[in-house]
């Protein structure tokens, strides 16, 4: 029955739902120095979260056309990498939503401590 | 890395012009960084064609960079949307502008600025709507999602041919022309004709009034097509069936104009250049009429010649493109064995 649960598309909707909430967050995390689209996939899937690239890449735009990004073209390497980084904005916005997350997850493991054991 | 710029250059179909460059350099990058992370310096077309699998049909990978749904006209069709749209603005005002100076310093005749005002309410939100009913049409096949597709294979991704691209301001000034002409026999076309001198009498020209519905259907076929072209980007074999179809119209329809000027013509006398130009001389005013239907059957006939030269350069570049792509199928089989 669970493993159905798991499975089903309904579980997968609302996995990616979560998970798209964080990506923004995730994502600056990551610029604080310059990085390259496939070097931030990387980075972040070192650290556990996998992101597919026709995601990250639409959201980074998103982010520089709300000015949180800055990027740039670098053509010193074998090839043509254009860098991503946080903009002083983007440097601001990442700390107060670090300080929302946190916030955050201290309610939700209340929540989530308080039902598990049988809680309100 | 064929495959690679045959899904780059089928990406950048979907991708609106101005970020169109960017996106797609970007799109390499990382396609290329992936490649090399996983199977080093030179991968297998296999391993290409998985990866490309892995990232999708080019229409979604484009999409996701632009959202389509929820719109009557989407961010990948909206700036051909604005740049057509003001041409039809453009067009019409012009043509309007035409009409007025005709029938003003010509016929004669007054408009008052109320008249003005109320025919520009009606002729310009009325080609803007058609344009937009045309735009709608196209965003809604585009947007359709296809349940029933084929599985996504890269192998099927169209070739990359230099013959199939699209000289942009040829087609932009087609589309131009045409929208003109179009308004021109819709809204005015009883001041399509002729004048002697500023200010003398306005001959409307008889022949292009009884042939007005073949000429309407030709010049819409002809804005349909440019603006399919512009939207994709490029030729394509079906394309360019349908220019050699529609010039072939044309021909027909341009015969027809030029059969029906000179059958007005012979009945008054002057099938030949030479029997106007003495008809001028015996009748002062009725001889400068028939100098104008000869100009424009002079028109009509020069404009067919050059639609049946384009006609053969159509076939021409189809058989050049069809050699072209057999030539690299048979490459590509070789390559394989």
């Amino acid at each position: 029955m669970m493993m159905a649960n798991v499975q089903s598309e309904q579980y997968q909707k609302l996995t990616q739902e979560l998970r798209r909430g964080i990506l923004v967050l995730a994502a600056l995390s990551q610029l604080k120095e310059e990085k390259y689209g496939y070097a931030l996939i990387s980075s972040l899937a070192e650290k556990g979260l996998d992101i597919e690239q026709g995601t990250l890449y639409p959201l980074l735009r998103r982010l520089e056309d709300q000015g949180l990004l800055v990027s740039e073209w670098n053509v010193e390497g074998s090839r043509p990498r254009r860098y991503y980084v946080l903009s002083e904005s983007g440097r601001n916005t990442l700390q107060d939503l670090a300080g929302d997350w946190r916030q955050l997850t201290g309610v939700m493991e209340l929540l989530l401590a308080a039902n598990a054991n049988g809680g309100e | 890395m064929n495959l690679i710029d045959r899904y780059i250059q089928e990406v950048g179909r979907y991708i609106p012009r101005r970020k169109r460059g960017d996106i797609l350099a970007e799109l390499r990058s990382l396609l290329v960084d992936t490649l090399e992370d996983r199977f080093g310096q030179a991968p297998s077309e296999t391993q290409i064609e998985d990866l490309l699998k892995e990232f999708g049909r080019p229409r979604d990978v484009a999409a996701s960079y632009y959202p389509q749904s929820q719109y009557l006209v989407g961010p990948t069709l909206y700036p051909l949307f604005r740049m057509v749209a003001w041409i039809v603005v453009a067009a019409v005002l012009g043509a309007q502008a035409i009409a007025w100076g005709i029938g003003m310093f010509v016929a004669g005749e007054t408009f008052s600025t109320l008249e003005m005002i109320a025919s520009l309410v009606n002729s310009v939100p009325v080609s803007l709507g058609w344009l937009l009913i045309t735009f709608m049409v196209l965003q809604y096949f585009d947007a359709k999602p296809h349940l029933e597709e084929d599985p996504w294979d890269p192998q099927k991704l169209p070739e990359i041919n230099p013959e199939q691209d699209l000289k942009r301001w040829e087609v932009i000034t087609g589309l131009v022309f045409g929208i003109l002409a179009l308004v021109l026999v819709t809204f005015f076309p009883q001041w399509i004709g002729f004048i002697t001198t500023p200010g003398g009498k306005f001959y409307p020209n008889p022949i292009i009034l009884d042939y007005l519905v073949l000429i309407k259907i030709a010049l819409t076929a002809g804005i349909g097509l440019n603006l399919f072209l512009l939207w994709r980007g490029r030729w394509a074999l079906t394309t360019r069936l349908l220019r050699i179809g529609l010039d072939i119209y044309d021909v027909f329809v341009l015969a027809l104009l030029v059969i029906g000027h000179n059958e007005w013509l012979t009945a008054r006398s002057a099938g030949g250049f030479l029997d106007a130009i003495e008809a001028i001389e015996g009748i002062a005013d009725g001889g400068w009429e028939l100098v104008g239907m000869q100009a424009f059957r002079l028109a009509f006939a020069v404009a067919l010649i050059v639609t049946v030269i384009e006609i053969l350069t159509s076939i021409y570049r189809l058989i050049k493109s069809r050699l072209r792509s057999d030539f690299s199928a048979k490459n590509a089989v070789l390559k394989v064995e």
